[in-house]
C-alpha cells in the first residue's frame, strides 16, 4: 500500500488544484442548474392544465420531501450512533440478534399507506380534469387537428373551411385564441410521435390508428416553445413547433389573413433580361448543429412574431418572380403547397403563408434569409434524414446560389 | 426421490479419463477448453461476471460520447444517426449486457453456495444459459463493424419506427435477435434457479431460512419466466412482420403499434423488478453482516419481495400514461404504481431497523451498501413523482425520467452490485480489496454519479426531451447539462479506480483466511476460493443465519458433520457431473442461426441454398446436434473423497479461477 500513502499525501495538492478548478469552473459558465424558468418549463407554466399538472408534482414533491428528511433523519442517526470506531468496537460482543419488531413495522406500513392516500386524490382528480376540457367550457372550445410527420406537425382548423380548399392547414406554428379551450386532435401520419407544450400541457402521444387528444389553454396572448416528446427517428430532437396565443382581434385578423389565397407580388414591368443583375454574396458555411436562432424570439418574442406578418420594405419583385417559377421547375410543388399560386404537393409541410411564420423546418430555424437559404442549400445537414434531402437526390434537384436566393425571396413574400 | 438417488450412486467410482464412450467427455482443467465445457457453477458465475464487465464498459463509454455530445449546445461530437445509436446501444447493453448477467453472476456463483447446494440443479443447461447469453451479445453488437450500424431506434424499440418502412436497415433485425436468445439463455437459466432453490436446499435450510440473496433471487427466476414470454412475443411478431411482411404493428395492414407498448412494458416493467431485486437481496446480506445483527423483520422483508414481484405486473401501463388510455385505466395504473411504493418503503425501513443498535463496521461493502439505500430512497421518490399521472403528463420522456431510472438502476442496482463484488470478492479469489482504494471509489463514484444525475431532475422539470441529439443554447439548459457532463467524467474516473484496484487485487490483494467478515450464512463458511464440489459434507442448517449458529455451536455441528461425512463415503462419496461441451455448440449453433436471420440479406430467389437460408439451416441444424448430443450423453459423473475441507481429492484439482 505504498501507493496509497504517496496518494494521500498528494490528496493535499490535489485538493487545491480541485478548488481551483471548481472556482475556474463555476465563473466559467451559468451554473445555476435548479433555476426552472426556461422557453419549455413545466414550472413557470401558463395555462389551466399544466398548472394542475403542476400543482399534483408540488404535492408529491411535498409529500415525498417530508418522508426523505425524517427517514433520511433516522438513517443518518443510526449509521452514526451504531458505527464502530475502533478495532476493538469492532471485535466486541454482538449486539442482540434481534429479529424485528411487528408493531413498528404494522405502523410504518400504515402511515406510508397513509402519505400516499394523500397524493392519490389529487392525482386522481388530475386525472380527470386535465383529460377533456370541462362540461361548462365545452361550448367555448376551438378544435384543432395535429398531425406528426417525420419531423414535422401539421395543424388543420376544421372550423375555418375555405371554399374548393377544404379547412385551413398550416403547419410547425399552431396560432390559438388566448383565453379559451383549445382541444386537440392528435393524429399522426407515420411514426409515434407526441406532442408536448410544456408551459400549455403535459405531453399526449400521436399513435397511428388511435384518436387521441389533448386541451389547454393559455390565459394570456403568448408565443410557446413545444417539442416531440417521443423519440421518432434520426431528427427527433429537431422535430419542434411553436404556439403562439392570440387575444381574439388578432386571432381573427390572422384567420382572415390565412384563409385567403397566397400573396402574389407582381412581377416587374420590365423584361427580366433587362433588369439589373443584382450579385448575390454566397452562403457562409455552417457549423453542424449551429443554432439558427437570433436573440429577438428570447427577449419579446410575440412581437417579434407579430413584426413577421408584413411584407418586408424593398422586396424585389423581379427576384421573387424568378422564384415562383423555380418552385415549379425544381420540383417543389409536388411536395408542397402554395394556395393562389397553383401548387398542390401534400406530403410536405404548406407554404401558402410561409413568410408569415417565425420560423421554419420544424421550428428549428429562425424564419430570416441567412436561415431559410441555408435549410434550401442543404436540408441533410440541418435535419439529417429528412424527406426534402431526399427528394433533391430523388429527383436530381440542383440548385446554384441564384437559385436559392431566388426561392428565398419568393417564399418570404408569401405573408 | 430415493430410487432416483440410488440409480445415480450407481454410477461407478471411476476416474473420468478411463470413462469409455462414444461421446467426448472434456476433463481439462486449464486451458481454453476447460472454460467452453465447464459446468461447476462457480467457473459459470466468474465467466458471466466478466462479461458483464466487460460490457458494463462499453456502456459506460457509450454514455461518456452521449454526454459529451451533450456538454454544450448544439454539439458536434456525434451525428444524429450516431447519437441514436449510442443510447440505443447504451441502454440495452447496460440493461441486459451488463446489469442482468451481473446479477446472473451472483446468482450463479452465491445461491447455490447459500442453500448449502454442491452445484445448480441442471449444471449443463447453466453452461447453455451462459453461452447463449454470450451468442445474444454477439448478435446484438454485429452493428458496430457492418455497414447497417448497430441499432438506433431506442432500447424500447417502439413500433412502426422499428419497422421494415421506417428502419429498412438490418439494424433492427440484430437487435431483435439478439434479444431474442438473451430472452432463451434469461428463461433457461431462471428454471435452473427455481428447480435448485426449491429442490437442492441442504437438510434443514426451510424456505423461512433461506437467505434473502436467495430468496430475491428465487423472486427474481419467478418474474424472468413470467415475464420475457411477452418480450418474445412481440419480438417474434415484429420479425414477422420485418421478415415475412405481416401486420402485427404494420398500420397500412391495419395493424396496432400500441400493442408493441403493451406486450414490451408487461416484460419491461417486471423487467425493472428483475434488475432491483438482486440488488435488494445483496444489501440484505450485506447490512446485518457489517451491523453484525440479523435482518430487522425478516420475514417482511420477504414478503414484501414478493409483493413487489406481483404488484409489477400490474403496473406496466405506467410507463404508457401519455398514450391516451383514458380516465380510468390511467387512474387504475396510477393508484397501482403508488401501491407498489409501501413494500419497497417497507424494505428501507427493515434495512434502518437493521443498523439500530447494531455495531456497524464501515468498510467497502457497507459503504457502498449505505450509498445504495440513499440514492435508492431519492430515485424511489422521484418514482412516486411518476406515479401521480398528471405530473407524468410533464415528466414522461424528460430527463427526469433520466434522472429517476439513473438513481435506481446506478444508485440502485449497480452500487448494490459494486457491493456485492467488494463483500463476496475474499470468498471468491481468497484476496481482500484494500480499504483505502476502495473507499476513495466509492466517495468518486458517489460524487461522480450525484453531480451527473442531480441536476437532470432540473432539466427534465425545464423541458428537456430525452433522447435528443442537440438542444439550442436559449432554453436553460446549458448549465445542467455542462455540469451533468463533468459528473460524468468524475463517474467514469470512479469506475476505473474501482476496477483498477480489483484487477490489482486478484492478481497482488491482500491474502485473507475464510470468514473475512464475521460473516452470517453458510457460504461463509467454505474455504476460499471454495473447492469444485462446495461442500465436503452437506451441512445441517438450524437457523436463519445458519453460519452465525454454526459459530455459535461448533460441538453440535462437529458431530453432525462426522455422521454426514460418514453416511457420504457410505454412498460412494462426492457425486460430480462431467465437463460437456454440447451446451457450447447447441449456443454457437444458435449464433450462426441468429447470424443467418438478421444479418444476411433476403435472397433474391430463396431456396434451400440461398445464402440467408442456408445460414440459417447450418445454425438449426449445429443446435440440434448439440442439444441431441446433450441428451445422449448422459449424466456421466465421477466421484470424489476429500479427507478436509478444501482438500484435493482423486487426482483432480479444485476449480481455479
Amino acid at each position: 500500500m505504498r501507493l496509497a500513502t504517496i496518494l494521500s499525501s498528494a490528496a493535499h495538492w490535489s485538493r487545491a488544484v480541485l478548488a481551483v478548478g471548481a472556482v475556474s469552473l463555476l465563473s466559467a459558465c451559468d451554473y445555476n442548474f435548479w433555476r426552472m424558468d426556461g422557453h419549455q418549463s413545466t414550472i413557470k407554466v401558463e395555462g389551466p392544465v399544466a398548472k394542475s399538472q403542476l400543482d399534483v408534482f408540488y404535492v408529491t414533491c411535498w409529500v415525498t420531501l417530508v418522508i426523505f428528511i425524517l427517514v433520511g433523519a433516522v438513517l443518518a442517526y443510526a449509521s452514526i450512533k451504531f458505527k464502530a470506531r475502533t478495532p476493538e468496537e469492532e471485535k466486541a460482543i454482538p449486539p442482540e440478534q434481534g429479529h424485528g419488531n411487528p408493531l413498528i413495522e404494522i405502523g410504518l406500513i400504515g402511515a406510508s399507506v397513509l402519505a400516499l392516500v394523500v397524493i392519490a386524490i389529487p392525482t386522481l382528480k388530475g386525472i380527470w380534469y386535465t383529460y377533456d376540457v370541462p362540461e361548462d367550457r365545452k361550448a367555448d372550445t376551438y378544435e384543432v387537428t395535429a398531425t406528426g410527420y417525420q419531423w414535422w406537425f401539421k395543424f388543420d382548423y376544421p372550423s375555418e373551411q375555405i371554399a374548393g380548399a377544404g379547412a385551413l392547414t398550416t403547419a410547425n406554428e399552431l396560432v390559438i385564441p388566448a383565453g379559451r379551450p383549445v382541444r386537440v386532435n392528435l393524429r399522426t401520419i407515420d411514426v409515434i410521435h407526441s406532442f408536448w407544450i410544456p408551459k400549455l400541457a403535459g405531453k399526449v402521444d400521436m399513435i397511428p390508428n388511435r384518436a387521441n387528444h389533448l386541451w389547454f389553454q393559455a390565459d394570456q396572448p403568448g408565443y410557446y416553445w413545444g417539442q416531440c416528446a417521443e423519440f421518432c427517428g434520426d431528427s427527433h430532437a429537431v422535430m419542434r413547433f411553436r404556439v403562439i396565443a392570440l387575444g381574439p382581434k388578432d386571432f381573427n385578423d390572422w384567420l382572415t389573413q390565412q384563409t385567403s389565397p397566397a400573396r402574389d407580388v407582381a412581377p416587374p414591368r420590365v423584361a427580366t433580361k433587362d433588369a439589373p443583375k443584382v450579385q448575390f454574396a454566397s452562403l457562409r458555411t455552417f457549423k453542424q448543429n449551429e443554432t439558427g436562432h437570433t436573440a429577438k424570439y428570447d427577449t419579446s418574442p410575440l412581437d417579434a412574431w407579430k413584426a413577421q406578418q408584413f411584407p418586408e420594405k424593398g422586396e424585389n419583385a423581379a427576384l421573387i418572380a424568378q422564384g415562383k417559377a423555380l418552385f415549379k421547375e425544381k420540383a417543389c410543388l409536388s411536395c408542397h403547397e402554395v394556395r393562389g399560386h397553383g401548387y398542390a404537393g401534400i406530403s410536405g409541410p404548406t407554404l401558402t403563408h410561409f413568410g408569415s411564420r417565425s420560423t421554419l423546418a420544424g421550428a428549428l430555424l429562425e424564419n430570416n434569409t441567412e436561415q431559410l437559404h441555408r435549410w434550401i442549400h442543404n436540408p441533410e445537414s440541418v435535419k439529417p434524414g429528412n424527406k426534402m434531402a431526399k427528394g433533391y437526390i430523388d429527383n436530381n434537384i440542383k440548385l446554384t446560389n441564384e437559385d436559392e436566393v431566388a426561392l428565398v425571396a419568393y417564399l418570404q413574400s408569401l405573408k | 426421490m430415493d430410487a432416483i438417488l440410488k440409480s445415480d450412486l450407481q454410477v461407478k467410482d471411476v476416474a473420468p479419463e478411463t470413462k469409455s464412450s462414444v461421446f467426448w467427455r472434456p476433463t481439462a482443467q486449464t486451458g481454453l477448453i476447460s472454460w467452453l465445457t465447464t459446468v461447476d457453477h462457480k467457473k459459470i458465475g466468474f465467466l458471466y461476471g466478466i462479461f458483464a464487465l466487460f460490457f458494463f464498459l462499453v456502456g459506460g463509454f457509450e454514455a461518456l460520447l452521449i454526454r459529451l455530445q451533450l456538454m454544450t449546445p448544439n454539439g458536434t461530437v456525434l451525428t444524429a444517426q450516431q447519437y441514436n445509436t449510442m443510447f440505443t446501444m447504451h441502454g440495452t447493453t447496460m440493461i441486459f449486457l451488463a446489469v442482468m448477467p451481473l446479477s446472473a453472476a451472483f446468482f450463479n456463483f452465491i445461491m447455490p453456495l447459500q442453500i448449502g447446494a454442491r452445484d445448480v440443479a441442471f449444471p449443463r443447461l447453466n453452461a447453455f444459459s451462459l453461452w447463449t447469453f454470450v451468442a445474444g451479445a454477439i448478435i446484438l453488437n454485429l452493428g458496430w463493424f457492418m455497414s447497417a450500424g448497430a441499432p438506433d431506434a431506442g432500447w424500447t424499440g417502439y413500433a412502426p419506427l422499428t419497422s421494415k418502412t421506417y428502419t429498412p436497415d438490418h439494424s433492427v433485425d440484430m437487435w431483435i435477435m439478439g434479444l431474442q436468445l438473451l430472452g432463451v439463455a434469461s428463461i433457461a437459466a431462471s428454471l435452473n434457479f427455481i428447480v435448485t432453490i426449491i429442490n437442492m436446499r441442504a437438510p434443514g435450510m426451510t424456505m423461512m431460512r433461506l437467505p434473502v440473496f436467495t430468496w430475491m433471487t428465487l423472486i427474481t427466476a419467478f418474474l424472468i419466466v413470467l415475464s420475457f414470454p411477452f418480450i418474445t412475443v412481440a419480438l417474434v411478431e415484429i420479425m414477422m412482420d420485418r421478415l415475412f411482411g405481416t401486420s402485427f404493428f404494420e398500420v397500412s395492414g391495419g395493424g396496432m403499434p400500441i400493442l408493441w407498448q403493451h406486450l414490451f412494458w408487461v416484460f419491461g416493467h417486471p423487467e425493472v423488478y428483475i434488475l432491483i431485486l438482486p440488488a435488494m437481496g445483496i444489501i440484505s446480506e450485506i447490512l446485518p453482516t457489517f451491523a453484525r445483527k440479523p435482518l430487522f423483520g425478516y420475514p417482511i422483508v420477504v414478503f414484501s419481495g414478493a409483493s413487489i414481484g406481483f404488484l409489477g405486473f400490474s403496473v406496466w401501463s405506467h410507463h404508457m400514461f401519455t398514450t391516451g388510455m383514458g380516465t380510468v385505466a390511467t387512474a387504475a395504473f396510477s393508484l397501482a404504481t403508488m401501491a407498489i411504493a409501501v413494500p419497497t418503503g417497507v424494505k428501507i425501513f427493515n434495512w434502518i431497523g437493521t443498523l439500530w443498535g447494531g455495531h456497524i463496521s464501515m468498510r467497502t461493502p457497507m459503504m457502498f451498501a449505505l450509498g445504495f439505500v440513499w440514492m435508492f430512497m431519492v430515485g424511489g421518490f422521484s418514482g412516486v413523482m411518476h406515479s401521480a399521472a398528471p405530473a407524468d403528463a410533464q415528466q414522461q420522456d424528460s430527463y427526469f425520467v433520466i434522472a429517476h431510472f439513473h438513481y435506481v438502476l446506478i444508485g440502485g442496482s449497480m452500487f448494490a452490485l459494486l457491493a456485492g463484488i467488494h463483500f463476496w470478492f475474499p470468498l471468491m479469489f481468497g484476496r481482500k480489496i484494500g480499504e483505502f482504494w476502495g473507499k476513495l471509489s466509492f466517495w468518486v463514484i458517489f460524487a461522480g454519479f450525484n453531480i451527473t444525475f442531480f441536476p437532470m431532475h432540473f432539466l427534465g422539470l425545464n423541458g428537456m426531451p430525452r433522447r435528443t441529439f442537440t438542444y439550442d443554447g436559449n432554453l436553460g439548459w446549458n448549465s445542467a447539462n455542462y455540469i451533468a457532463t463533468v459528473g460524468a467524467l468524475i463517474l467514469g474516473v470512479g469506475i476505473f479506480i474501482y476496477f483498477a484496484v480489483m484487477v490489482y487485487t486478484y492478481f497482488k490483494g491482500e491474502k485473507v483466511g475464510k470468514d473475512v467478515w464475521d460473516a452470517r450464512t453458510l457460504e461463509w463458511s467454505l474455504p476460499n476460493p471454495p473447492p469444485e464440489y462446495n461442500y465436503r459434507v452437506i451441512p445441517t442448517v438450524h437457523a436463519r443465519d445458519a453460519f452465525w449458529y454454526m459459530k455459535q455451536n461448533k460441538e453440535q455441528i462437529a458431530k453432525e458433520d462426522a455422521a454426514h461425512a460418514k453416511e457420504e463415503a457410505a454412498h460412494g462419496g462426492i457425486h460430480m457431473p462431467h465437463q460437456s461441451i454440447y451446451p457450447f455448440v447447441a449456443s454457437l449453433g444458435m449464433l450462426i442461426a441468429g447470424i443467418g436471420i438478421s444479418v444476411m440479406d433476403n435472397d433474391p430467389t430463396p431456396g434451400f441454398w440461398g445464402k440467408k437460408i442456408g445460414v440459417t439451416m447450418i445454425g438449426g441444424a449445429v443446435m440440434l446436434a448439440g442439444i441431441y448430443f446433450w441428451a445422449l450423453e448422459g449424466n456421466g459423473g465421477y466421484h470424489l473423497h476429500p479427507e478436509n475441507d478444501g482438500d484435493e481429492s482423486s487426482g483432480k484439482k479444485p476449480a481455479k479461477h
